[in-house]
């Protein structure tokens, strides 16, 4: 779904923050994508979606990302922001979600349809009328994710989706997240998140990868989570 | 700043509204050739930041008070003038709105005071041409400081506008008796000394922007003059004297001769203060013709037109009347209270 | 509170008004705005000796005050921002204008006076007009009615998507003086020192965010048009409702409903 082919990345001159990346993410699968701060996570995350453009070549679904397939791809992909306040922008919930069914042409009908169906699925239907500005954090969260979901992407990227929530938001957003069929590829310094909800482990370092396999493994390698200035996941870490 | 609905006849209130809305026009349609798409979501954040920015206080050095800044040039110096001045719009709707700062029908004049001046002849006349031009020097210093002077020669003369056009509008609706000249003697000083506060902070805030991405301001090469590192507060410092000293000076000025704002503001009608301050009362239209043209309406369709004679037998009686009537409108809207009342609690028992 | 802090309150206060349900509600905000605007220029068209004239006026509010079941009391919270420019205005009134046109017994009323009550009468009327409106339609409501009377769609968009970060943007002022007052007790505003860094550190944020946010529309398909929900059609009873309010408001504006009313008890 997903493939980088020797993808380096610069925002100033020869200060690479991305050296060299290559990796392949099949469909169906989710990947956790860790490393410390400034390991390049947003980065590969903006260059999948074509926000930055780097040197090599990136494959989404068999095409590559360039200005002009930018349209074709963007269309597959599905972006959860950190903040969700910048990513809800409309003045309700309701019409942030037909934002993208309405500007891919789709009928206002049909448009509807998907905002109902995908509410009903995350139990969110109370929500649809209510104003962005008004709703407490963890629906702005649900609501943001209800808001991709809508678009039906093939792919779904997630920077951060569980930073700043309480447990049971949490919660809520990890089974969420799991019960989802499509592509994933999550970023974050939730650990315990990503053993949930992730099969595959990317470990960035310096715009390298350090560790690329199952989570299982990669988690439980304190050695090498710790030289890669991370920690293991609390529940790994035998305490419970 | 912000006019109230009732200090405007409608007729000026609706000229008013044309004006914006012309200049309004204009700018939507030169965004559109440009990339409004892209410019849309700056402005949204930069307004809402300035709604915000407008509620600070500033305390000014030396003093008990505080400044506040309104927001015209940051907005135009940092979007540009077109959609500087919508951000502005968009600013003065929300505050009517939902603040009741200024009114639905004062909006045009309110937009036209508060945005016009401080987004385009502040930029068309004192921002551009200031960072064009070779002020100072060619270095990042130099580049500083006429950042600075283009903010407080900016704020200052478009608030100066803005005060004058207050005036001329509430003078032309014929809603004050205070004479023209003497409002204006009211209005131009206080908001000399406000304009010349908000030129300060709008200034730091600008250099402040400057030095960390120079690339966010208009007509700002963000490559020109890597030069010496400018001390910044010194450079405040001696600006905020200047001003405390100019606008000290005009106080004590104000304080030392008082005799003539007093004399203007207190003195009687018939010493015809009109002729005194230089100004002719009709020259300034102080009764607008909107009301006039009103007041002839009224006259042909009113049933007893009395007010044309005050002292007149009739007039005393009619005015009785008018008071009765007044109380027995009160008595109904009382009545409508109540009655608003029981109907409510009739409706939640069932 | 700081004034961030009741800024944020007043306007979810003004949220929840709008967001109830009552007849005046459920009208359609097109008719609310026209009939709205026809009151404040019927009010403000009122010579400024017409006290008689004005005071009529005053039921169509109340009985709108009535019908929505709104609080007064917000409303005269916001009379503290009309009422002192107003007043500022039209106390000269009195000094100037001494011409004797009212007698109440043996006082007489001058001119001014009279004026300047009428100000003040016309400045509390649009305030409860517009007022009304605002508690009884929602933003988004009001902006859709705009447009479908083509207003420029540039100017509703960035209407609702500045409301939308006004919120957000104030929240984070009112975080910020807060923590600026926890460490410099005693001051009453920002030192002249941080003038230029303390709106400059969150311009510079905003910036960032507005980026995020153009590059969260263009991930989902933004090419120059936003679709805001639409209203129900504009129907008969809406339209019933204002050409209602507008004929009251010109039988008051040519018939001195006061003159009238005290003609049949005073002879």
């Amino acid at each position: 779904m997903i493939e980088f082919q020797n993808v380096s990345f610069a925002y100033e001159k020869d200060r690479y923050v991305i050296r060299d990346l290559s990796f392949r993410i099949e469909k169906g699968e989710s990947v956790g994508l860790i490393g410390a701060n400034g390991a390049g996570k947003s980065t590969v995350m903006k260059l999948i979606l074509g926000l930055l453009q780097g040197e090599g070549k990136i494959l989404v679904d068999g095409t590559e990302v360039r200005k002009e397939t930018l349209g074709v791809i963007r269309r597959k992909l599905g972006f959860v922001l950190q903040n969700s306040d910048n990513q809800m922008f409309m003045p309700t919930v309701y019409e942030d979600m037909i934002f993208a069914p309405l500007n891919y042409m789709m009928s206002h009908e049909e448009a509807d349809r998907r905002v109902d169906e995908v509410l009903a699925r995350l139990h969110l239907e109370d929500l649809k009328y209510r104003y962005n500005h008004k709703i407490s954090g963890g629906e702005k969260r649900m609501a943001a994710i209800a808001t991709i979901l809508a678009m039906e992407p093939d792919a779904i990227l997630m920077d951060e989706p569980t930073s700043a929530l309480d447990p049971y938001n949490r919660r809520i957003v990890i089974n969420t997240i799991r019960e989802l069929s499509q592509t994933k590829l999550i970023t974050s310094h939730d650990l315990d998140m990503i053993l949930d909800t992730c099969g595959r482990v990317i470990l960035l370092s310096g715009g390298r990868i350090a560790a690329d396999g199952p989570a299982e493994k990669i988690l439980k390698d304190r050695a090498l989570l710790e030289a890669n200035r991370m920690e293991l996941p609390l529940s790994l870490m035998g305490r419970m | 700043m912000h006019m109230a609905d009732a200090l405007l006849a409608p007729a000026v209130a609706a000229t008013m509204y044309v004006a914006s809305g012309t200049a309004a026009g204009i700018s939507i349609s030169k965004l559109k050739k440009d990339d409004e798409a892209s410019k849309l979501p700056v402005m949204a954040v930069t307004s809402a930041l300035v709604f915000a920015g407008q509620m600070i206080n500033y305390t000014i050095p030396g003093t008990g008070s505080s400044g506040h800044m309104c927001g015209g040039m940051l907005l135009s110096a940092l979007l540009g003038p077109q959609a500087g001045f919508l951000s502005m719009i968009v600013i003065l709707a929300i505050q009517c709105l939902f603040f009741a700062d200024g009114g639905l029908m004062a909006l045009g004049a309110n937009c036209w005071n508060m945005a016009f001046y401080g987004c385009f002849v502040g930029y068309y006349l004192i921002w551009r041409p200031i960072m064009k031009s070779k002020w100072f020097g060619s270095d990042k210093n130099a580049q500083r400081l006429r950042i600075i002077a283009a903010s407080i020669i900016g704020c200052v003369l478009t608030l100066q506008l803005g005060a004058f056009s207050v005036v001329l509008e509430t003078s032309l609706s014929g809603i004050t008796e205070l004479p023209f000249g003497a409002f204006c003697a009211l209005m131009q000083p206080i908001h000399l000394a406000i304009g010349l506060v908000e030129g300060l902070i709008t200034a730091a805030v600008l250099v402040f922007v400057y030095q960390s991405r120079p690339e966010l301001l208009q007509c700002v090469d963000p490559a020109d003059g890597e030069g010496a590192k400018a001390s910044l507060r010194s450079v405040v410092a001696i600006l905020a004297a200047v001003a405390l000293v100019v606008g000290g000076g005009l106080s004590l000025l104000a304080s030392s001769n008082p005799d003539g704002l007093e004399w203007a503001l207190f003195g009687n009608a018939e010493e015809g203060y009109a002729e005194n301050m230089g100004l002719d009362e009709d020259d300034f239209g102080v009764q607008s013709s909107a009301a006039d043209a009103a007041g002839s309406i009224q006259e042909k369709t009113s049933f007893l037109p009395d007010y044309a004679f005050p002292d007149s037998e009739a007039a005393v009686g009619t005015t009785v009347s008018g008071i009765v009537g007044s109380a027995i409108v009160a008595g109904v809207a009382v009545l409508i209270c109540f009655a608003g009342g029981f109907f409510r609690k009739k409706q939640k028992n069932v | 509170m700081n004034k961030m802090q009741k800024a944020l309150h007043e306007l979810s206060e003004m949220d929840e008004l709008a967001a109830r349900s009552t007849p005046l509600h459920a009208l359609h905000p097109a008719a609310k705005l026209i009939t709205t605007i026809a009151y404040i220029l019927v009010t403000l068209s009122f010579n400024k000796y017409d006290l008689s004239g004005l005071v009529p006026m005053v039921l169509w509010p109340v009985l709108l005050f009535q019908i929505s079941d709104t609080d007064v009391r917000s409303c005269f919270y916001k009379l503290r921002i009309v009422l002192p420019l107003v007043m500022a205005v039209g106390l000269f009134n009195p000094f100037f204008d001494r011409e004797i046109i009212l007698r109440v017994g043996s006082v007489g009323v001058s001119g001014g006076v009279v004026s300047m009550i009428t100000l003040m009468l016309k400045g509390l009327f649009c305030l409860m007009a517009s007022f009304l409106l605002m508690a009884t339609t929602k933003i988004d409501n009001l902006c859709a009615a705009l447009r479908s009377m083509h207003f420029p769609s540039m100017l509703t968009s960035l209407l609702l998507l500045t409301y939308r970060y006004v919120g957000v943007m104030t929240e984070e002022l009112a975080v910020m003086t807060e923590a600026y007052h926890l460490r410099a007790p005693g001051q009453k505003g920002i030192h002249i020192s941080a003038w230029g860094s303390f709106l400059g550190q969150l311009l510079l944020r905003s910036m960032d965010r507005a980026q995020e946010l153009y590059s969260s529309m263009r991930l989902r398909g933004y090419h120059q048009h936003f679709h805001f929900a639409a209203n129900r059609p504009f129907n008969g009873r809406d339209a019933l409702y204002a050409a209602c309010c507008i004929l009251f408001f010109l039988l008051l504006r040519f018939i001195s409903i006061s003159q009238l009313l005290g003609g049949l008890f005073v002879r």
